[in-house]
């Protein structure tokens, strides 16, 4: 390195080096201009220069330099490496890795060079390149720990966990008998720990069992050690020994619910389904009422017993599981037996429990048989898990009534609040569930969780501006105002934009699902440091379990979500590009002069408000900007706060595709994903990939009403397509000929047969003749009544779930929200739509959304007795008022106006 | 009703979304990801029985410090989930861990002075002291107590290997270093 330069000038040099690498950039700075001042074409310098202008944020000044350096100096591997240090700080992996291929065409045996291009290739997933790489490593420096294990890893990664069980032995090998030193005793047990588990893993069972108890002194984490002996046992059928220690690990930990299941492998009775006969069932209470003997104070016995007793011996074991945690007034206790709602008859047989144990201690005050009289907690607690009951069976006036009978009955509990805000949530009426979570948080300011729980009430709400202040109130962080985008506050996110998407605020929208998008891009990257940190710490099996985690990563429900979201913005953008600022002008002078008025009013109201907002947000910006230590920090402020830059992308379905290949990759099993792949790519006019989506949505789900809809859209675009010009056309059409017959009968018969033959199968369910209607609409236009016919003689039966006795209509509120939009958007039909919502008010009379009797759309009941309650004093009470009007599309709407 | 086990990393995204429900400290995913990576012993979550997480503990020993010792990062249980114990479990659970592997002779945390309810949790059914008291502790400009809990002599355990000052199990200077890029410790 800096061979080429005068002494004077090299150990500069090797100052700019160590001032980089300690990173004291300033001195760095001046002692590659003190060299540049008499070379300046020296390219190493100027590289180095570049790397730590690159530190200081000047990235484009630093691109230019390396480049020029390396330009000056290409055999330098030293420039080739500074290009691809830049490459990498950057997050183009690709690039840096080709760069460091060139550094090392230069200089094959640089150790540095090969560590950070083995990085590169472990974070990219090139598991042939990182085994070569590592094994160079290796064969430069056999004398370091980490070369040998970083090449075990590497054949693990590659698929080859036998040749890297041999690499550890033979890295043993080379170890003293009395190794490790004391202060290397963890690691050398988590790497023992990681080899078993290789041999585990390559069905070496007697050999990994041997050697785990072989090395049982040397290894230090003595709970994996069981672990890992117990599943080696099971699988070795020594199921006599792997009993035993089951029951050791049970009495160190009676709460684990995998012993219990792994306990229950050993003795034979254990189904995956749980479908016991009823000698297995005999059994398996034997074995339980052993184990409660055992573990008295483990409430896993008593609770696995009520998932596979059955009938009687259910409800007895029910009952003495019930009695004693309601007399503790345990909060969860309903959601703890909430699973058991899901097997049938169990729900009936809870209903008629708790009923009876609510009578005894309405009369008594006791529970029923007993002598002892309960405390009066009991009885609130046992409402409160009755007005749950109700809730899950969707008899939400019974559920509400309980909950207020609860709140008169004891009106400081808490709980009570958020389970009635629930429960009206389910109903409906999203405003009041609202209200009820802030009463809920208003009595207890301290509590960031009731505080979450009202934040994300508001925004099902759509009462964005009021949910953001009072998420505020726990996430002020020093300096900033609010730190949910830096604390990675993904459910925020996403709630936030789902609601700002249903009020059309496709900015806001898009800005929230991008954000999460991002998160995962971040810890995508995580994953960087840990490459070589994991090396030297040993924790290898949870670092491979982690690689593992980040290849699935995208899978993750939160990333679906919000890749969907943005998605949906796309094709929005799509259909309705945003009005530039002429096209609003021309809208407003179609107005009649008093709605004109009026708008203009409101415009200026709505921008007075917006100006006041940003000038205390100024204030506080600036008051808080210089913290505690003094320092003045500056935080990059977002140049798109509301996400208008991101409605102008040029082709919003190019944006849509780069999301939905992620949800291809990496959710191929969800209906969704090929849904929004079917609507992208009949758009983009991309009839085979629209077709692939057809078939993978027949795969899923062929009797789903959406995938019926996309499959006569499809037929009935192929229908219509003209015929084939171009060579392209042709081939398309040839396509499309062989693949159409394999893909569903419709192919045989017309359209309209095929759409009333779905009919038939479906006839009872809404949704399904919903998707009927709307096709027939779809396919010939004059048959509207007819289509409308079909919604509107469907008919809301009562049904009973899981042969429940009190039974309940079979519609669901968002389906009925969804028809009433169908009717009102796509069938375009005003009166049937104004019918369908009548009708819905009866079956829905909490709905705020069909302006049902009981809802606060219609009554303000509910508001009202909080306004009363909250006139106490309450400073942190934040106004409810301002909700619906002030939502984020009018004021979106407004200031578009403005521009 | 509830299981409580130690955490592997696919617990890790809920670990974070709960705790970002129900406490002001917040930490992001690497944090997570690098507490695992370093002690994967002495992460432990609360599993209900819908396998949601309703609760977790984060810990970590102190490389630093001359005498061995655990941390308690973080510990939090949904507020729907209280009266069940299992805080309690938790904290024992990852303190056994601590003792057992690491050999720690005390185990540390803070806690806002304001918080009764936890205050209460770690002296009266865990039996933590008050060490000392750090003004300003918090973003917010709270102070915080520092308790400490001896684990040593208590359990008198089986350990066949003491640490030098300096050291818990070697760590690079760079342990400590993956840390602090993280982000600056607070908890």
């Amino acid at each position: 390195m800096g061979a080429s330069l005068p002494s004077k000038e090299a150990s500069n040099f090797k100052l700019i080096v160590r001032s980089y690498e300690t990173k004291q950039y300033k001195k760095g700075l001046k002692a590659a201009d003190a060299i540049l001042k008499k070379f300046p074409d020296h390219g190493e310098t100027l590289s180095m220069k570049g790397l730590i202008l690159n530190c200081m944020d000047r990235k484009a000044e630093a691109y230019e330099l390396v480049r020029l350096g390396l330009k000056n100096d290409l055999q330098s591997h030293v420039c080739w490496h500074v290009y691809g240090l830049l490459y990498r700080s950057d997050r183009e992996y690709r690039e840096a890795i080709k760069c460091y291929r060139n550094a090392l065409k230069i200089d094959p045996d640089n150790i540095e060079i090969l560590r950070d291009l083995s990085l590169l290739q472990a974070q990219m997933r090139d598991l042939t390149g990182f085994v070569e790489t590592r094994q160079r490593l290796l064969s430069l420096k056999p004398n370091h720990r980490m070369n040998w294990i970083g090449f075990a890893v590497s054949h693990h990664l590659n698929s080859n966990a036998s040749k890297a069980i041999e690499i550890l032995e033979a890295y043993e090998g080379t170890l003293d008998d009395d190794y490790p030193p004391d202060n290397e005793r963890c690691e050398h047990s988590e790497m023992l720990l990681y080899k078993i588990s290789l041999l585990e893993e390559c069905g070496s069972l007697d050999r990994a069992l041997k050697e785990l108890r072989r090395k049982e002194t040397k290894i230090v984490d003595k709970l994996a050690y069981k672990e890992q002996q117990v599943s080696l046992l099971v699988k070795l059928n020594h199921l006599e020994e792997a009993t035993e220690l089951y029951t050791a690990l049970l009495s160190l930990n009676p709460d684990n619910y995998r012993y219990y299941e792994g306990l229950q492998k050993c003795v034979g009775l254990y189904s995956e389904k749980s479908q016991y006969s009823s000698d297995m069932i005999e059994q398996l209470d034997a074995l339980y009422k052993s184990l409660q003997q055992q573990y008295s104070r483990s409430s896993a016995a008593k609770r696995i017993p009520l998932d596979f007793l059955q009938g009687e011996r259910f409800r007895e074991a029910a009952e003495s599981y019930i009695r004693p945690l309601l007399t503790k007034g345990i909060p969860s206790l309903f959601s703890d037996l909430s699973p058991l709602y899901d097997q049938p008859g169990k729900a009936d047989i809870l209903e008629k429990l708790v009923l009876a144990l609510e009578g005894s201690i309405k009369k008594t005050g006791g529970f029923p048989g007993s002598m002892e009289k309960e405390p009066p907690s009991t009885h609130l607690w046992t409402l409160f898990f009755v007005a749950q009951h109700y809730d899950r069976r969707g008899q939400f006036d019974i559920a509400l009534a309980k909950i207020d009978e609860a709140i008169n009955h004891t009106p400081t509990v808490i709980d009570l609040y958020s389970v009635k805000s629930r429960i009206l949530k389910h109903a409906g009426d999203l405003k009041a569930a609202a209200a009820l979570a802030d009463e809920a948080r208003c009595m207890d300011l301290a509590d960031r969780y009731i505080n979450s729980e009202c934040v994300k009430r508001m925004l099902q709400a759509d009462q964005v501006t009021v949910a953001e202040k009072t998420a505020v109130l726990f996430t002020k962080d020093g300096d900033q105002h609010n730190n949910l985008y830096d604390m990675q506050c993904m459910w925020y996110e996403l709630a936030s934009g789902e609601s700002y998407f249903r009020q059309g605020d496709l900015g806001r929208a898009l800005k929230r699902f991008l954000a999460v998008e991002k998160h995962y891009a971040d810890i995508t990257e995580d994953q960087f440091d840990f490459h070589s940190y994991c090396l030297r710490k040993m924790t290898l099996r949870t670092y491979v379990e982690m690689l593992r985690f980040q290849d699935r990563l995208h899978s993750h429900s939160y990333f679906h979500k919000a890749a969907c979201g943005a998605i949906r913005c796309y094709i929005k953008l799509f259909d309705s590009p945003p009005k530039s600022a002429t096209e609003e002008d021309e809208e407003m002078s179609k107005l009649a002069p008093s709605q004109k008025k009026k708008m203009r009013q409101k415009q200026r109201k709505a921008e007075a408000r917006a100006k006041k907002e940003a000038e205390s947000k100024n204030e506080e910006t600036n008051a808080s900007n210089v913290s505690k230590s003094g320092k003045r920090h500056v935080k990059a402020v977002d140049p798109d706060p509301h996400g208008e830059k991101l409605l102008q992308v040029e082709d919003p379905l190019m944006e849509a595709t780069k999301y939905l290949k992620l949800l291809q990759k990496h959710s191929p099993d969800s209906l969704e994903t090929h849904l929004l792949s079917f609507e992208v790519n009949m758009r983009k006019q991309k009839i085979l990939l629209a077709l692939q989506a057809v078939k993978n949505l027949l795969r899923l789900d062929a009797e789903n009403p959406n995938s019926h809809c996309c499959l006569i859209r499809f037929f009935s675009k192929v229908n219509s397509m003209p015929a084939p010009v171009s060579d392209a056309e042709q081939l398309v059409r040839n396509v499309l000929e062989a693949e159409l017959p394999a893909v569903s009968p419709v192919h045989e018969k017309s359209l309209t047969e095929a759409n009333m033959s779905f009919l038939r199968k479906h006839e009872d369910s809404l949704m399904h003749r919903a998707a009927v209607a709307e096709m027939l609409y779809l396919l010939e236009p004059n048959k509207k009544p007819e289509a409308v016919k079909l919604i509107e003689e469907s008919s809301n039966n009562m049904v009973s779930i899981n042969g429940a006795s009190g039974s309940v209509r079979q519609w669901k509120l968002k389906d009925c929200i969804a028809v009433h939009k169908l009717l009102e958007s796509a069938m375009d039909d005003n009166d049937a739509a104004s019918r369908w919502k009548t009708r819905c008010a009866e079956y829905f009379p909490y709905s705020t959304y069909f302006e049902g009797s009981q809802s606060s759309a219609v009554s303000d009941a509910y508001l009202n007795s909080l306004s009363k309650n909250s006139e106490n004093g309450d400073v942190n009470h934040i106004e409810l008022t301002d909700s619906i009007t002030v939502n984020g599309k009018l004021e979106a709407r407004f200031k578009d106006l403005k521009v | 009703m509830v299981c409580i086990r130690k955490a592997t990393v696919d617990d890790l995204l809920q670990m974070q979304a709960c705790n970002l429900l129900c406490l002001p400290e917040n930490y992001q995913m690497k944090y997570y990801l690098y507490h695992i990576l370093s002690w994967p012993q002495l992460l432990y979550v609360a599993e209900d029985y819908n396998g949601k997480i309703v609760g977790y503990v984060l810990a970590k020993m102190e490389e630093e410090s001359s005498e061995c010792h655990g941390h308690i990062t973080s510990l939090a249980v949904l507020r729907t989930h209280r009266k069940l114990g299992l805080a309690t479990k938790l904290m024992s659970a990852a303190q056994a861990a601590m003792e057992q592997v690491y050999g720690a002779e005390y185990v540390s945390l803070h806690v806002r002075k304001s918080n009764r309810a936890a205050f209460r949790l770690y002296t009266e059914t865990l039996g933590y002291k008050i060490h000392d008291v750090e003004a300003k502790y918090y973003a917010d400009g709270e102070d915080a107590y520092d308790m400490r809990k001896q684990l040593k002599g208590k359990s008198g355990g089986h350990h066949h290997h003491h640490h030098h000052g300096g050291e818990c199990c070697s760590a690079g200077a760079d342990a400590a270093k993956s840390g602090e890029e993280v982000r600056a410790q607070r908890a």
